[in-house]
């Protein structure tokens, strides 16, 4: 529904592109923002320092009734946003519901262009926030006199109305909030529960006192079923008239705008960190499981042997070819025949071993 | 470390150095098969007796044995319905990621949140005190791990909070 910042940072960039272009050029940007956020930028060659920027935005609903095109006021905020540079265009572009021109030439060079171009960029944001302000401050004094404090629903999001109720020295908010998954619903809980610690705590003493209860907040009594229907309770803020008082205002009424989108946002940051603590938490359980293989025993490597075999072993490589070369001489020696005189015929008589019959054969015997 | 914490682990340790005696042996249903007897459950031979370690309803572990292999199932305490989450959340983030672990089981035994499956394999690849160790760090981790995550979560929305009602000053 809406941004943290103000300013829609991609329009900001387009804008700023086309105020520091030298040489104008026909541009036609569409941008989408959010889902139902529209915004449509226009330059002609025709016309140098002229932009048009046309904008559709979901507007407030006060539940029963939606409001088609702007209210004055809403208007006459618009207006107020650098009168001398942003001008309104009657009628808007088809299929948006306001068109600005923009006149560059008028924007005063160098820092101030930015703020400028910042603030122009913040158009989405003044819309929105200049309907909600205008509710809190205009109280129907008729209403409260009466003692009829109805809550009036809010609806800038389908899914995600807020309630608020206007009583005489103070005003509820009341969110809603719903989430699809059960994880989302524990981790929100857990930061409601340390909204409502740190209201009450001395910490911020001066912020409005913040409650959360499973249950509707008395305050939301004769609403329907449906809307009363969660699954993460209900958050309520007791604004007091310090809050809305002067500059506050415009804090107050955004830091409302935001609440349901900053919840949802906390709930998406938390469940990254802590899939990023897992994750590190993972590779070092990991870790300790490697250290278990089976390492080799150094006890082994390091066992030395006695010095005496060690000297042995010392030898030089001469020494060592030396050795070699002797051995093979004497193997030459030991295989070569050696000839002695007579020596066959005294193997043939003394040296002959007696042939045996053996198991295998046999000598067949003659008839005589 | 609290004294009942470090008599559960060292009667995990203990029971752990008892049972994990595995020796290889051969299917005896099929064959040229070898399985884990303590999954398949073919021979009622071959399985020791299960031996289950509480230290209170929330937290305990079940150290099944057989002849080739050794299962330990163990069950996270949960004090809250954060850690719950967190602690489910945890536990699954590991099983999905159980080949870079070895002996982690990609699904724990009913009634527990998480399982090792150790046969007579690991115990050759892997020196047995030093896998002992590791499951009884590991036990000591993950406790370790769920208070951290759950108190960094109230520290992250305690600042959200802050800065947010700062707004309103």
């Amino acid at each position: 529904m809406a941004c943290f910042e103000r300013a829609s940072p991609a329009l900001k960039q387009i804008l700023l592109q086309l105020y520091h272009s030298d040489k104008p050029s026909a541009v036609e940007h569409h941008l989408h923002e959010f889902g139902s956020l529209q915004y449509h930028i226009q330059s002609y060659v025709s016309e140098a320092r002229h932009v048009y920027l046309s904008i559709s935005t979901p507007i407030l609903s006060t539940g029963s009734s939606t409001l088609h095109g702007f209210p004055r006021y809403t208007i006459e905020t618009v207006k107020g946003i650098c009168h001398e540079v942003v001008q309104i265009v009657e009628p808007a572009k088809t299929g948006y519901q306001l068109t600005l021109k923009l006149d560059f030439s008028k924007i005063p060079r160098k820092k101030d262009a930015v703020k400028v171009i910042t603030e122009i960029s913040s158009v989405q944001a003044v819309i929105l926030s200049s309907q909600l302000r205008e509710l809190l401050t205009n109280v129907n004094a008729e209403e409260i006199s009466q003692g009829a404090y109805k809550p009036i629903k809010l609806v800038y999001h389908p899914n995600e109305p807020f309630y608020v109720v206007k009583q005489p020295a103070k005003l509820t908010a009341v969110f809603p909030i719903r989430f699809k998954e059960d994880s989302d619903i524990v981790i929100a809980k857990a930061f409601f529960q340390e909204l409502v610690d740190v209201g009450n705590s001395g910490v911020c003493a001066r912020a409005p006192p913040c409650y959360w209860s499973p249950i509707p907040p008395p305050e939301l009594r004769g609403e329907s079923m449906k809307d009363l229907s969660t699954n993460a309770g209900f958050v309520s803020f007791e604004i007091s008239a310090r809050h809305i008082e002067g500059k506050k205002l415009d804090k107050t009424v955004w830091s409302l705008l935001n609440f349901n989108a900053l919840v949802k946002y906390h709930v998406k940051c938390t469940k990254g960190f802590v899939q990023r603590r897992m994750r590190s938490r993972l590779e070092s359980l990991v870790e300790a499981l490697q250290q278990t293989g089976i390492e080799e025993d150094h006890n082994t490597a390091k066992v030395k042997g006695h010095r005496g075999m060690k000297k042995l072993i010392k030898v030089t490589k001469g020494a060592m070819k030396m050795k070699r070369w002797n051995l093979t001489k004497k193997i030459r020696r030991i295989r070569s025949r050696l000839r002695i005189h007579g020596f066959k015929r005294f193997q043939r008589c003394w040296l002959k071993l007696p042939s045996f019959s053996t198991v295998m054969s046999y000598q067949k015997i003659e008839k005589s | 470390m609290a004294s009942s914490v470090r008599l559960y682990l060292t009667c995990i340790r203990n029971t752990l150095e008892a049972a994990m005696c595995l020796q290889n042996f051969p299917c005896q249903e099929v064959e040229r098969h070898n399985k884990p007897e303590v999954e398949m459950k073919t021979s009622p031979e071959l399985l020791l007796n299960s031996v289950v370690i509480c230290r209170n309803e929330a937290e305990k572990c079940l150290i099944e044995t057989s002849i080739n292999s050794l299962r330990i199932s163990l069950k996270v305490k949960q004090a809250d319905e954060l850690e719950n989450i967190l602690t489910k959340k945890f536990l699954r983030f590991l099983s999905m990621r159980a080949e870079a672990f070895q002996v982690l089981r990609r699904k724990p035994v009913q009634g527990y949140d998480i399982s090792f499956l150790i046969t007579n394999y690991h115990c050759e690849e892997m020196q047995k005190h030093k896998l002992i160790d590791f499951i009884v760090q590991f036990m000591e981790d993950i406790d370790k791990e769920i208070s951290e995550l759950k108190l960094s979560m109230n520290t992250r929305g305690r600042l959200v909070a802050t800065e947010f009602l700062k707004q309103f000053i």
